[in-house]
């Protein structure tokens, strides 16, 4: 019983993540919440090549001293952002909302681990972009 | 509420995916032809753009900024400049000194198919041109991908079927140029970029 309050407590204070930015027309950027038992496990995150992707950070009011590391940089890239708003930490008050972004370096999977109080994983794919229009139309007529 | 500078930031110019930046193209107010008038379209492969970024957050002036891409192979930084390379779309990173992001935007590169030409004012040339000996016109390549215009400077390689009638001048930009009338005559222009081409009917009278 102790254990499972403690799971609890921890899962609680783990970081929180929200998208801010949207993905190009034809391409992915999107953010997904893989669920546990009782909260959020992990969260997945499908970017196209070439493309960027802002996230905040959130625990209990915005994450401090948020660092994010990635397993393999020449997948997905990781770098600090300065988004310049404040994010609720109470009903009264308010503090600058702290942000980073994930940029699509290559095709494949890796995991990013964002480091604030406590810690979070992000496993991320990064998916090639699509074929020109004219090479879709020629794989469509030879096939 | 919070979001309510961002929606201010975000109502004119091409702004960033954070709402905090703007990449307009270098130029003057009076260019007709020049990106600042439209919000920026594709860049042609080949071609050059010439980014002037600036922020608008409350409280701060437009802090030093640098441009990064993140697929270099699509669309590379150079000097400043951001470079077409293959058809694709990048995001350019728009970062403070200490790397921090604070906007970035997806940029478009897209394959040639069809140049036209304009005059300065941006009236486009649709037949023939006469000019009297010591006339001279400036003519500015536009460069399209089906209906989309493109944006960027190129290199266009331009040629004149005779050389007697016309003179084919500099202008000060890598792909204007400017005729200058010398000697009664006819004589087609042609301007080139990659495999797509254009040509224009000059005939000069006394």
């Amino acid at each position: 019983m102790r254990s499972v309050l403690v799971l609890l407590a921890l899962s609680a204070c783990a970081p929180s993540l929200s998208q801010q930015s949207l993905a190009p027309p034809g391409r992915a950027a999107r953010l997904e919440e893989v669920m546990g038992f009782w909260s959020v496990k992990y969260y997945k995150v499908e970017v196209s090549q070439g493309v960027a992707l802002a996230l905040t950070c959130d625990e209990n009011g915005p994450c401090r001293n948020v660092n994010v590391v990635s397993d393999d940089p020449a997948i997905a890239e990781t770098r600090p952002a300065s988004l310049v708003a404040m994010q609720a930490i109470s009903f009264t008050a308010q503090a600058p909302a702290s942000a980073f972004v994930i940029v699509g370096k290559h095709p494949g999977t890796t995991r990013l681990h964002v480091h604030a109080k406590r810690s979070r994983e992000i496993v991320v794919t990064v998916v090639a972009p699509p074929p020109p229009a004219n090479e879709q139309k020629a794989a469509t007529a030879a096939r | 509420m919070r979001y309510l500078p961002l929606l201010i930031a975000g109502g004119c110019g091409a702004v960033g995916g954070m709402h905090q930046a703007t990449l307009v193209g270098q130029c003057s107010k009076d260019d007709a032809a020049c990106a600042r008038k439209a919000p920026l379209a594709p860049l042609a492969i080949g071609s050059k753009f010439f980014p002037e970024v600036s922020t608008e957050i409350a409280g701060t002036a437009t802090p030093n900024l640098r441009l990064e891409s993140a697929e270099p192979d699509v669309l590379a930084v150079e000097g400043g400049a951001l470079i077409a390379k293959h058809a694709g779309t990048s995001a350019v990173l728009i970062s403070t000194d200490d790397g921090s992001v604070v906007d970035f935007m997806h940029v478009w590169v897209a394959p040639v198919t069809q140049i036209t030409l304009s005059r300065r004012d941006g009236e486009r040339i649709a037949g023939a041109i006469g000019l009297a000996v010591g006339e001279d016109v400036t003519l500015v390549p536009a460069l399209f991908n089906g209906a989309q215009r493109l944006a960027g400077t190129s290199a266009a390689v331009w040629s004149a079927t005779s050389t007697g009638p016309i003179a084919i001048l500099q202008d000060g930009a890598s792909d204007r140029r400017r005729l200058r009338a010398r000697a009664p005559g006819k004589t087609t222009i042609t301007v080139a970029l990659g495999d797509a081409k254009t040509t224009v009917d000059v005939e000069v009278v006394p």
